[in-house]
């Protein structure tokens, strides 16, 4: 058992003590989210703009059957990543045949076509009032609708998550896609097939968004059309960049920074991404790589300061 | 031929300055919204629609000069979160400037009413906006092609270091196309306020059309920009005719079906 493993442990313990307990299963939700972008951000090396359509996919899907067929909650959840690796699979087989930029343009377009699917559909999805009326059911005699019982199933299954995608990017699978993000025609001649583990990895992360998808309709109860919408894609790019995209624990920091920092600006002002456009700016221009970076940093220029006095005395 | 005008613009920041330019959509609504003020100020919609896009442009130059020169070096990812704010900050801005309720903008009177062209009976300033979009395409490609600035702009589309090596000043070819997008943005946003009125969302419905055309028509390629934008646009209408719902969601649905057939693109090589 690690540190950092300490560390998570630590934080799913102490975090409903220091905040509501919405607010701390949002947290551990856009963990997970921010756990499948990292897959291709970090690992492949691939930026994705379009993560919102599988979270907002499954949303949907797993929300209408929770709705109206009052499904079990585990179906939900499974269907729920089979949403989102599905639609990743259809996504991604478009975007993996280019790369750089026009990777970023298509997974950005087909998260816009997705979104006026969404907004258009109203009988199915309520358009622009979102679909309300998600339920969380009874599990096991457990009661869901209690914050506190929501909030240690979701820590759980972001525990799973975390140890899933640890098991991954430490996989020879993991290796592979490391390689790809670093030298991709190379990879190819060692006799890697890169577009078709790239869209595995596309797969696996969209997997993760739809886990989180069907997580965040039931705890809000709702699925808003913003749930698939590209602000949400910006959203959980920026928490994985703020987190560092270099680490497997960056996006659970970064996800910690970002759900605070929207929480507690967005009661300051309405126009509060206003405020959210500034701190992408000034983090891309001033803290770039990320706060476990900049923690690195800050480590290693004391271990040098600790130095520097112990050679002056 | 807006869709050309504003895939253009944005192949142009694209192909040249390689970075995902997400605030090209926040540019395009704030294009329409300076030509509302102007109006409002000057009372002359041809001035006004002179001015509005050149304070777009301007508007540009000083994003590229204090926000994306330093990012060059950057890679993709924070270029993109920049941008990404940018845009942000640009339609929230408009929010706070304009208020969150879009309105509705009357063409100047020479343009109001229709034509009867024989076959159609067609809006007048609809036609006008499409003669001055098509305008400004050719304006554009005789620039890029018949003048040494637009050889210069297609060189540095080409090979960035061998035009800099040739003692061009690569920064300032940068700035210069940056804000050259930026206006043709701005002037696409200023010809769509009468037609579609102005509303917050605009751009971000913008962005979305204008990266299939470039993804589409392919970076820095002014034919392809052009081509995709046509076929667009044509899709577009054929849709709405019979089926509104869908007339967004099939640009997307256009560019798939084109991509699975051709993954480079219309005219792309690879």
């Amino acid at each position: 058992m690690s540190r950092a493993w300490l560390a998570v442990f630590a934080a799913v313990i102490l975090l409903p003590l220091a905040v509501r307990h919405a607010i701390a299963s949002e947290i551990w939700i856009f963990a997970i989210f921010g756990l499948g972008l990292n897959l291709l951000l970090g690992y492949t090396g691939l930026l994705s703009f379009g993560q919102s359509t599988f979270f907002g996919s499954a949303g949907y899907v797993s929300g209408y059957l929770l709705k109206h067929y009052g499904i079990n909650v585990f179906a939900a959840l499974g269907i729920g990543v089979l949403v989102g690796a599905v639609s990743a699979a259809l996504v991604g087989y478009l975007c993996v045949q280019r790369s750089g930029l026009y990777f970023i343009m298509l997974t950005f377009a087909l998260n816009q076509m997705f979104y006026f699917i969404a907004y258009q559909w109203t009988t199915v999805t309520g358009g622009e009032d979102g679909m309300p009326g998600i339920g969380r059911p009874v599990l096991l005699g457990v009661d869901f609708r209690q914050p506190l019982a929501y909030y240690i199933f979701v820590a759980l299954l972001f525990l799973v998550s975390l140890w899933v995608m640890k098991r991954i990017v430490e996989s020879p699978l993991g290796k592979i896609l490391q390689a790809i993000r670093e030298n991709e025609v190379r990879a190819q001649a060692v006799g890697y097939d890169g577009a078709r583990l790239k869209l595995l990895a596309f797969v696996i992360g969209g997997a993760f968004s739809g886990l989180a998808g069907v997580l965040y309709a039931m705890l809000f109860g709702i699925v808003p059309l913003e749930a698939i919408g590209f602000v949400f894609s910006g959203n959980v790019v920026f928490a994985t960049l703020i987190g560092g995209s270099g680490s497997l624990y960056g996006p659970i920091v970064g996800s910690f920074v970002f759900i605070w920092l929207s929480e507690s600006v967005s009661v300051v002002w309405a126009r509060w991404p206003l405020l959210l456009g500034v701190a992408f700016v000034i983090v891309v221009i001033f803290f770039r790589g990320g706060c476990v970076e900049a923690w690195a940093r800050f480590w290693s220029w004391r271990e040098r300061r600790r130095m520097a006095t112990r050679l002056a005395s | 031929m807006l869709y050309a005008l504003m895939g253009l613009g944005l192949s142009l920041i694209t192909g040249i300055l390689n970075i995902p330019n997400f605030a090209h959509g926040a540019l395009f609504a704030v294009g329409a919204y300076f030509l509302a003020s102007t109006l409002h100020v000057v009372g002359n919609f041809w001035l006004a629609l002179v001015l509005a896009p050149v304070g777009v442009a301007v508007l540009g130059l000083a994003i590229e000069y204090a926000g994306i020169r330093p990012l060059y070096r950057a890679g993709h990812d924070y270029q993109l979160l920049f941008t990404f704010g940018l845009s942000l900050i640009l339609s929230e801005g408009i929010i706070v400037v304009w208020g969150p309720i879009g309105f509705s903008q009357l063409p100047p009177p020479i343009l109001r009413g229709g034509l009867d062209l024989g076959f159609i009976f067609y809006p007048k300033y609809r036609l006008f906006v499409m003669v001055m979009a098509g305008l400004l395409v050719l304006a554009t490609w005789l620039f890029l092609e018949k003048t040494r600035y637009g050889a210069i702009m297609r060189a540095g589309i080409e090979d960035k270091e061998m035009v800099s090596l040739l003692g061009i000043d690569i920064h300032r070819l940068f700035t210069a196309a940056f804000a050259l997008g930026a206006y043709l943005a701005g002037i696409a946003g200023a010809l769509t306020a009468p037609i579609r009125g102005l509303s917050p969302g605009m751009g971000v419905d913008m962005l979305g059309i204008a990266f299939v055309v470039v993804a589409l028509g392919g970076l820095g390629n002014l034919l392809g920009a052009i081509a995709a934008g046509l076929l667009i646009g044509v899709a577009q209408s054929i849709v709405a005719f019979y089926w509104t719902e869908a007339s967004v969601a099939v640009i997307f649905a256009v560019m798939a079906a084109v991509l699975l057939v051709r993954p480079q693109g219309l005219f792309g090589i690879r």
